[in-house]
């Protein structure tokens, strides 16, 4: 499931600074659909849903994708699935927000990879949230979120 | 940042100012800095203004209209850092020899928003996934409940003695002292902070006159002297954080103690950074003012109010005294400026000697905060004569 990402070390420019622009051309992170949308990069295997992140060669690991390595300034990663079970590390049901229609749940997740993801949450019925609870990651083909586990 | 001393300082009282254009906001609090120091506005040789809203050339804006001109004005965004960076960058001005008489300017202006949450940057990735600020501190909440087995009354706590140091506060948004219950009933922003364990919206200026020893000596004004000026950075990680424990406050507060050659136990009063409720008690362990865990207790115990160990946002803090982000920093400074040198009215600690001011400037993904300003002040005493 790993391969090597785009931002590639050969698209760097190695000579003199001035000599030409082509390895300095800007990130295109926040084109539609492009690698790094923190709410839609993920894969569906088997019926699960796994984050689409990377590990850098530093061992970082990041979700969403980044061209760079948040340690070391470096670019060389591969991609990594990260899920489909965490734990919340905490949470909050948000009631009043200047970017989405409230009420919504956000929490921090934590995957066994030492990765932690700022996650959108859906609350079954019958099911309530908890810090150091188990959550599994979901998806409807154009979003994840994750859930609280256990019996509804 | 030995050898520069705060000479002077104004404040307008924090509030709804529609009506006022950020020069309207910061003039009235300049012009007071600048009579309170015995200071000309021609004597002024620098000035640094702290604003996270106010646009373009915001400072020169402001100063322009108080004859202040032909100097270096620097505008700078440190979110709400932005007026205690000003206040660094004004005291280094000073050390470095450029100038002997320099002035921090702190402004901003949120009822331009019309309310509700603060605009945050929309191309970070958290904030892409919903992240508004009351749900960060929401988080902290959470978390300080669940690892501390406490109950939100303890947040709520923190809010009572902010509105009860507030009510004796002219220049603070809110006047009026609230009990637990009511702020327990408000309604809800981010679960589990209520609209009363929140800073409100609201607009401000603050100044602040900073000179060298030589020029203070030569004035017969009373000063404060900054025996540390520390700025630092977030630290981002895409791991696990714990966010109980704010490094970038911890490291800054360490360093400014070490600078200024003082422990916590030396501290009569603090303005520290309380957004939100659970803000002040987090920060009480990060600036060492109790062990890692005691936090709770030492707020019930009453040591961080009047009578206390050590009072801890006599203004009323962000959450009563009002919140307009660039403006904090310097308006934090303002206050412990006045309480060391006697200026405090109603509200003042007694024989208060060490003042800290902590402001953070957040929230950015994969950091605790994206700046954190502390500043340490002592009263100045003028040598006597022989």
């Amino acid at each position: 499931m790993e391969k090597t990402e785009k931002y590639a070390p050969e698209r760097m420019h190695t000579g003199p600074a001035g000599e030409q622009a082509d390895g300095v051309m800007p990130f295109g992170d926040l084109a539609p659909g492009s690698a790094g949308n923190p709410l839609a990069d993920f894969a569906t295997i088997g019926g699960e849903t796994f984050l689409r992140g990377a590990r850098f060669a530093s061992g970082v690991p990041a979700y969403p994708k980044r061209p760079l390595c948040p340690e070391t300034g470096q670019p060389e990663q591969v991609e990594e699935l990260f899920g489909p079970r965490g734990t919340l590390y905490s949470y909050s049901i948000v009631h009043v927000s200047n970017t989405r229609d409230v009420p919504y749940a956000i929490g921090y997740v934590d995957f066994l990879s030492s990765l932690r993801v700022l996650a959108n949450i859906r609350i079954p019925a019958g099911r309530a949230l908890a810090c150091d609870g188990p959550v599994v990651l979901q998806s409807d083909g154009e979003r994840w979120w994750v859930e609280p586990e256990g019996q509804a | 940042m030995s050898g520069t001393v705060i000479i002077g300082a104004g404040m307008i009282p924090m509030g709804r100012h529609r009506n006022s254009s950020y020069p309207g906001l910061a003039v009235p609090a300049v012009s007071t800095a600048l009579s309170s120091a015995g200071v000309s506005p021609a004597e002024v040789g620098y000035v640094a203004c702290g604003h996270a809203f106010g646009g373009m050339l915001t400072g020169q804006r402001i100063v322009k209209d108080l004859g202040i001109g032909g100097v270096p004005v620097i505008n700078v965004d440190n979110a709400c850092s932005g007026g205690a960076a000003a206040l660094q960058l004004a005291s280094m001005a000073v050390v470095e020899g450029i100038t002997d008489v320099a002035l921090a300017i702190g402004v901003d202006k949120l009822t331009q928003f019309g309310g509700g949450t603060l605009p945050l940057v929309e191309e970070d990735p958290e904030v892409r996934s919903g992240m508004v600020m009351p749900a960060l501190y929401a988080m902290r909440a959470r978390r300080f409940l669940h690892e501390r087995g406490e109950d939100s009354a303890t947040l709520a706590e923190v809010s009572v003695k902010a509105r009860r140091h507030g009510a004796a506060n002219p220049f603070a948004q809110y006047r009026k002292v609230v009990t637990s219950e009511e702020v327990l009933a408000a309604r809800m922003i981010a679960d589990p902070l209520t609209l009363l364990m929140c800073c409100p919206t609201g607009d401000g200026a603050a100044a602040i006159v900073v000179a060298s020893q030589d020029r203070w000596r030569k004035t017969g004004v009373r000063g404060a002297h900054i025996r540390a000026s520390v700025l630092h950075s977030g630290k981002a990680t895409t791991g696990f954080r714990n966010m109980l424990r704010p490094e970038i406050t911890i490291h800054s507060a360490n360093e400014a103690y070490e600078a200024a050659g003082i422990s916590p136990e030396d501290i009569d009063i603090i303005e520290l950074h309380d957004a939100f409720s659970i803000a002040e008690l987090i920060y009480y362990e990060a600036l060492g003012l109790c062990p890692e865990g005691d936090a709770a207790a030492l707020l019930k115990g009453g040591h961080t109010t009047y009578g206390g160990k050590v009072v801890v946002n006599p203004s009323g803090g962000l959450i009563a005294k009002g919140h307009p982000v660039g403006a904090s920093g310097v308006a934090q400074a303002v206050e412990v400026f006045w309480h060391l040198t006697g200026q405090a009215g109603n509200r003042q600690v007694e024989a208060a000697r060490f003042g800290l001011c902590h402001v953070t400037g957040g929230g950015i993904s994969g950091m605790d905060h994206g700046a954190c300003t502390i500043h340490l002040l002592e009263t100045a005493r003028k040598r006597k004569a022989r």
